[in-house]
């Protein structure tokens, strides 16, 4: 069963067309990606989804029927803009949470105390939100999605502003909920945090899918065309544009995509010519990289 | 509804559990008390220490009937001062204020040399110059360190005064007894056509302006607390965590309901506070006070409070929500306090005259009618027409106003960034 299914779905704000005929759906217990650019339309999306907006025109089904409030007891948000009201105690604020999700109280108060238990922040529960860290915020923003159990967890930028111990934390939360059968939909611009949890991905730009599937069948698509170089001395032979079709260079490496039916053999000949090659590995392309390309092929 | 009544009860016990408002309710009576009867207590206190007089008149009767008048005056206002520390607080025993007269007869110019020397000495508080030429001239001398004491000038203006008349009726061969039943008080016994006593109206005056004073503040401040409560969520952006369970109209309804039971919590602290202790213990105050305080009086109260508060507090729940700072809000604030400014303004005309033009058009506009025909109610009932007239327009323009502020609030707390102009919320209007 799909879990979510948008069909030709629009929405515009006055003149700006934020979400323009965007279709994708998401089967039950996947982790699917919903990725693009910085003003993409992916936060519009979002927020269509939960009934927050209402789109202009085209289908959204939740859970196998047309949107409605109650199917909102089932579904976890983490908003992109974080926040908890700051005066409010800890265990008081997540109780008040789970209740508006449908809890009850007692059920609420419980699961607060065990999730806290779980996230070693079990000592805040009486503290006010204002005295502590973001990190320990960010944790408690994490629990108020999670609270009650959803069956599918939005997730809008969930990555950003966390340190890495916490991250790998997140990471783990969610790899234990994929488990346990639940959707995940994750949406960001930085493509390369979620690119090893995602089952599929939707690719949009303004407002628009540029490229959807499972997340093998598109990389598939584009086979392994990249090489990795590290090298040293001259890097003359980027410049030779019948084999090298584009490169990104990193610093400590560079990432070539190979021009049209180009060789690799034949730019390792050229490039070990003049510099020594420490490192000359056949990639599949980023997320990123696809996306760059997908997007420039039709902006231009 | 279940999500209205979350929201509302988180509402009122954040807001109930904090200092400042435990503060707020024990405060405000305190600051209430102090302002009404603090000016009285300060100007009282002159006439608190024993005073020594001094009357120079040109015979030794005119000096007594001057000196038995202002002892008269003394004790009267000495008793009236008694009556109202026993009646309202009880505190220990205050310095009795006592006066005591000396009559001279020596009108020369060196003895009242030598009394103002004796006044400067402090030996003597005031020196009474009546002699015959000043008595017939009715221009009489008073000399005092202590000349702002208004209270001390009129006593000593009304036993000169009353002394003059007694010598004068004397001259024409009336006797004490006589005389004294010229003088003697009248009590006048106010009542309307049914034959009702009415009640002082000094104290309808003071209570209905207390009371009108507590429903602006109330309105105001509960009103600019709904705003902040918006504000806070917009700013904490805690709006879409919100926003993914509760929709626009449950929170903005919630909000409004759990700040304005918080209104209704202190005031009703308030009202058992002053029903409890206040006035069984204001003994003379007391007839007076509960027939102005009758439970019909109270239920209007809450009627308009409960109005008032929430045109208003909608209002500016619409506000909270188009601004993205309290610099901001603070603009918008004051077109919003405009018709309550209005309406205090109005206030004392609306007492003096409950029947004028300007009274009854200030109690049926909805933006000021909480306040002035709350106000009018207080002071006399008005027909009832008029009443139920009042409270239709303000429900009507409340519902009408819910409406379109919902409509501002839904949009205006997913909009951040500079403040909307006028146009723009129009616009606003029309795609939500």
């Amino acid at each position: 069963m799909q879990t979510i299914e948008l069909m030709h779905v629009r929405k515009s704000y006055d003149q700006f067309v934020a979400v323009d005929d965007l279709s994708f759906a998401i089967a039950e217990g996947s982790v699917f990606g919903l990725l693009g650019p910085n003003g993409a339309g992916k936060t519009s999306t979002i927020r269509m989804m939960i009934g927050i907006t209402a789109p202009d025109s085209g289908e959204i089904n939740v859970f196998g029927k047309p949107f409605e409030r109650k199917s909102l007891h089932k579904i976890g948000y983490l908003p992109e803009e974080r926040g908890l009201y700051k005066k409010m105690k800890v265990l008081d604020q997540l109780v008040f949470l789970g209740e508006l999700h449908g809890m009850q109280a007692a059920d609420a108060r419980k699961k607060a105390t065990e999730w806290c238990a779980r996230l070693e922040i079990s000592e805040k529960l009486d503290k006010k939100v204002e005295e502590l860290s973001k990190g320990m915020q960010q944790k408690i923003q994490f629990i108020a999605a999670l609270l009650h159990d959803p069956e599918f967890i939005i997730m809008d930028e969930p990555f950003f502003g966390l340190d890495p111990v916490n991250a790998g934390l997140l990471k783990d939360v969610m790899l234990d909920l994929k488990k346990r059968g639940r959707t995940i939909l994750f949406s960001t611009h930085r493509m390369d945090q979620v690119e090893k949890l995602c089952d599929s991905i939707c690719l949009i730009n303004r407002g628009r899918s540029v490229l959807q599937g499972p997340l093998k069948q598109v990389k598939a698509q584009y086979g392994k065309s990249n090489v990795q170089i590290e090298y040293e001395g001259s890097g003359e032979f980027l410049q030779q544009t019948q084999l090298v079709g584009s490169y990104n260079n990193y610093g400590n490496y560079v990432e070539v995509r190979l021009a049209a039916g180009a060789d690799p053999q034949q730019l390792l000949r050229a490039a070990a010519e003049r510099s020594r090659i420490s490192k000359f590995e056949l990639v599949e392309p980023s997320l990123e990289e696809i996306f760059i390309e997908v997007v420039g092929k039709n902006d231009a | 509804m279940r999500n209205i009544w979350l929201i509302a009860r988180r509402e009122y016990l954040e807001r109930v559990r904090t200092r400042s408002f435990m503060i707020m309710t024990v405060l405000t009576p305190l600051l209430m008390a102090a302002l009404t009867v603090g000016p009285g207590l300060l100007a009282a206190r002159v006439s608190h220490h024993s005073r020594h007089m001094v009357v120079v008149a040109s015979d030794q009767q005119t000096g007594n009937t001057i000196k038995e008048q202002l002892i008269h005056e003394n004790d009267q206002s000495r008793q009236s001062e008694e009556a109202a520390r026993k009646s309202s607080m009880k505190r220990g025993p205050q310095p009795q204020p006592e006066i005591t007269v000396d009559v001279d007869t020596n009108v020369s110019a060196e003895h009242r040399a030598e009394l103002v020397q004796k006044l400067q000495n402090k030996e003597v508080d005031g020196v009474i110059w009546a002699p015959e030429e000043a008595l017939k001239s009715r221009e009489i001398p008073f000399i005092t360190r202590d000349t702002s004491s208004f209270i001390e000038t009129a006593e000593v203006q009304a036993s000169l005064k009353q002394s003059i008349s007694r010598h004068a009726l004397q001259a024409r061969g009336l006797n004490e007894q006589e005389i004294d039943g010229i003088f003697q008080p009248v009590k006048l016994d106010v009542q309307d056509a049914a034959g009702n006593g009415a009640a002082n109206p000094q104290i309808v005056l003071i209570t209905s302006v207390v009371l009108v004073m507590i429903l602006y503040m109330s309105v105001l401040m509960y009103g600019i607390n709904v705003m902040r409560a918006v504000l806070e969520e917009k700013t904490s952006r805690i709006m879409e965590v919100m926003l993914s369970v509760a929709q626009a109209k449950e929170m903005m309804a919630g909000k409004i309901l759990g700040v304005g039971a918080v209104g209704l919590t202190q005031i009703g602290i308030w009202a058992a506070v002053a029903l409890a202790y206040i006035v069984p213990n204001a003994m003379a105050l007391r007839g007076q006070l509960k027939t102005m305080l009758s439970p019909g009086l109270l239920i209007w109260f809450a009627v308009f409070y409960l109005l008032g508060y929430t045109l208003y507090s909608t209002i500016y729940a619409a506000i909270g929500s188009m601004v993205n700072s309290e610099q901001e809000a603070q603009q918008l604030q004051f077109v919003a306090i405009l018709p309550l400014i209005a309406a205090v303004a109005v206030m004392i005309g609306v007492v003096e005259m409950p029947n004028s033009a300007l009274a009854i058009w200030c109690s049926l506009i909805p933006f000021t009618s909480p306040l002035i025909m709350f106000m009018r109610i207080a002071v006399q009932t008005p027909p009832l027409w008029q009443i139920a007239l009042s409270v239709v327009l303000l429900v009507g323009t409340v519902y009408a106003l819910v409406l379109l502020c919902a409509k501002i609030y839904r949009v205006g707390i997913l909009m951040y960034g500079k403040r909307p102009t006028l146009p723009e919320i129009m616009k606003w209007l029309k795609y939500a």
